[in-house]
């Protein structure tokens, strides 16, 4: 049982001494993440040429990160945390499908449907949460069983209330300004949106006292608890959260493409996982940022949208994801060990 | 333990498959109309686990030993590719096509296997990396080579006879290599020490290696076996159909997943039996493949599918939480 004392546990300032020294700085989660982006910058502007930097090269890589992006945050926060969430492959389409069916099919004001899309994520990730702290199954299992289930409802729901697995949805001005909308032409709205999500995870993560707990879980949940830190409450917070995100994705997917698709969002799962994971997040748990996950989901997008301005065969983007991804995870395995085997500075 | 007892026999971890086998049977005799007959000799499910069972049998080995391997998701396709690729593009002898395809196997599963045990990277993150590098290499490569991402393969009269016959204009071969493979995986995991080093590995594998359990090489090995098995249904696939298809594995993965852990078997490790695993996939295929014979709309066995893996992930629990707590029996 999680005891109510929650003792404050007093956050370390994470932005001190971030330049303090080279070697404090290397064994940052961020900084492979970064170095891997420049890397992957520098090699597109060349064999890409003048179209990657061109405003058009940045929208189509912006683009393609802001979407993933929004998913990658809170897997990100998962993962640091000790868990997995694989249903948001399953809950991007059942949201994206519910939007559509009550606004779209059935008419209702757009915000109804919105509401309800969203509060579904929310749910999904509730019952995640529930299943994976009463069953004691790692969430792995737990949220395939629960992606498989969600896949089944949107499908059968979306067929016997509507006859079709895809459905068109008209926003109305608003909801098509605030979800819908290109930015010059190109850029669209939801990469504002995920620059939102990123400013409120970071500091979630980074400077509430939620990120310790976060942390603290990930590191060793049973001492985390014994700490006082109601472990069972934050797991259901971070998979509602990821729920939520998830569920938010498919509503802007639905207001973007004026249609919803049962097929839609399989390939976020793997995607995501691959984000956080180029981003320095450690799967055991304990070890990750904010930035890092930004920073990996940048560089995956560039991969996965540069490669067609480059004359090579569009299949060898992802080898190089893997390549990157092996490489990352390997570099993080290193930092890690050296994070650990790091003494503290004495104070200057 | 020829012991029919009913305590022991609901303990042992094949017995939630079998049950959950026999529940959605029933629930598509009763709810679906189904008659019993035809669905148990539709050849179409069949087919569907023994190419599925194949793949799962090693998974669920690595899964009892505490490892995942999702890479066979790229294998699959990257065994078939590779068949049609030496021996129909290049007409090589088939023999070298096979060699080809198994030994790119063995290769991806050493790699797998040598990464997992030399870092402490989870196995989840390293095959995830291996996925989609392979996936990238087999098309680009098959683009690259043949300019196309559909390779024709005209396999010999010997070949089709082994691995791509159709028994009965109906039941794939690969059925028959199906129930050897269990029978193998049973007698190996139930009865050497090489089973046993596995439950031990799975259960504590820092306790496993202070036994003398060579932990090191057994997680190689097991790599080695999953994703060799993948490329192994591949090139079968391959001499069956006459040509290789690059898309398509990656159902495989949660597929298998969800076959084994239905099996009985505990992602944490150290429990499950090779005969779960053949029953969960067996469940797994006539959801996936019976309900086309049932009056249900088809839609609805993804969601069958994921109660059914919730439901046993919560009796393997039990099941287990049983298991520990059962006294040993009195001579």
């Amino acid at each position: 049982m999680a005891t109510a004392t929650q003792n404050k546990i007093v956050a370390m300032p994470a932005s001190e001494g971030l330049w303090a020294s080279f070697g404090r700085l290397s064994r940052r989660p961020e900084v492979g993440s970064f170095l891997g982006m420049i890397a992957v910058f520098l090699f597109f502007a060349i064999f890409a040429g003048q179209v990657f930097v061109s405003p058009a090269g940045f929208a189509s890589w912006l683009n393609v990160a802001a979407e993933i992006g929004i998913v990658a945050l809170p897997i990100g926060l998962l993962m640091i945390a000790g868990d997995l969430d694989l249903s948001i492959g399953a809950v991007i389409p059942a949201a994206s499908l519910t939007v559509a069916i009550i606004s779209g099919y059935y008419g209702a004001p757009d915000s109804v449907g919105i509401a309800a899309a969203l509060v579904l994520g929310l749910l999904v990730g509730f019952v995640n949460g529930y299943l994976v702290l009463r069953t004691g199954v790692p969430s792995l299992i737990v949220t395939i069983g629960v992606m498989f289930a969600v896949m089944g409802l949107t499908l059968g729901f979306a067929v016997m209330l509507t006859g079709s697995t895809s459905t068109a949805i008209v926003p109305d001005a608003i909801s098509k300004a605030l979800f819908g909308q290109f930015i010059a032409g190109m850029f669209q709205i939801t990469i504002f949106w995920w620059i939102l999500f990123a400013v409120i995870f970071a500091w979630l993560l980074h400077v509430s006292p939620y990120g310790n707990w976060i942390f603290a879980m990930g590191g060793d949940k049973e001492s985390a608890r014994n700490a006082g830190i109601p472990t069972e409450r934050l797991t259901i917070a971070l998979f509602m959260i990821s729920g939520f995100c998830a569920a938010f994705i498919g509503v802007s997917q639905a207001m973007v493409y004026q249609s919803a698709q049962v097929a839609a969002g399989q390939s976020f799962i793997f995607n995501s996982i691959m984000c956080v994971v180029i981003g320095g997040v450690l799967l055991t748990g304990g070890f990750g940022s904010v930035v890092g996950v930004v920073l990996g989901t940048i560089t995956f997008a560039m991969v996965n949208q540069g490669i067609f301005f480059t004359t090579f065969d569009p299949n060898l983007g992802s080898v190089i994801i893997g390549a990157l991804l092996l490489v990352a995870v390997l570099m993080n395995d290193t930092f890690r060990k050296m994070a650990l085997s790091y003494s503290p500075k004495s104070k200057k | 333990m020829n012991n029919l007892d009913i305590g022991y026999l609901v303990r042992r971890p094949e017995a939630g498959s079998v049950l959950s086998l026999v529940v959605v049977i029933a629930f598509f005799v009763i709810f679906g109309g189904v008659h019993l007959g035809n669905l148990l000799s539709a050849a179409s499910w069949v087919n569907f686990a023994a190419n599925l069972g194949i793949v799962a049998l090693p998974v669920g080995l690595l899964m009892i030993a505490g490892e995942l391997d999702i890479s066979i998701g790229a294998m699959i396709p990257a065994g078939s590719m590779s068949i049609a690729v030496v021996s129909g593009y290049y007409e090589l002898p088939i023999v070298v096509g096979i060699a080809v395809s198994l030994g790119l196997g063995v290769l991806v599963g050493l790699l797998n296997g040598i990464l997992a045990v030399r870092t402490s990277v989870p196995s989840l993150i390293i095959t995830l990396g291996t996925l989609v590098a392979m996936q990238g290499i087999v098309l680009t490569a098959s683009v690259l080579i043949t300019g196309n991402a559909s390779v024709p393969l005209n396999a010999p009269e010997w070949t089709k006879m082994i691995f791509g016959q159709l028994l009965g204009g109906q039941y794939q071969v690969i059925i028959l290599w199906w129930l050897a493979l269990t029978a193998i995986y049973a007698a190996v995991l139930h009865q050497t020490r090489f089973g046993n080093w596995i439950f031990a590995m799975g259960g504590d594998k820092e306790s496993a290696r202070n036994a003398g359990i060579p932990t090191r090489r057994l997680t190689v090995w097991l790599f080695v076996l999953s994703s060799t098995s993948a490329s192994f249904v591949g090139m079968c696939g391959a001499i069956l159909f006459n040509s290789a298809q690059v898309s398509g594995g990656m159902n495989y993965i949660f597929n298998a997943v969800v076959s084994v852990v239905v099996g009985g078997v505990l992602l944490t490790g150290g429990f499950g039996s090779a005969l779960g695993i053949f029953f969960g996939t067996i469940t797994f295929a006539i959801v996936n493949q019976g309900i086309y014979f049932t009056s249900i709309d088809r839609n609805w066995s993804s969601l069958i599918i994921g109660i059914m893996l919730l439901v046993a992930v919560l009796m393997n629990n039990t099941f287990r939480n049983m298991a520990l707590r059962l006294p040993p029996k009195k001579l």
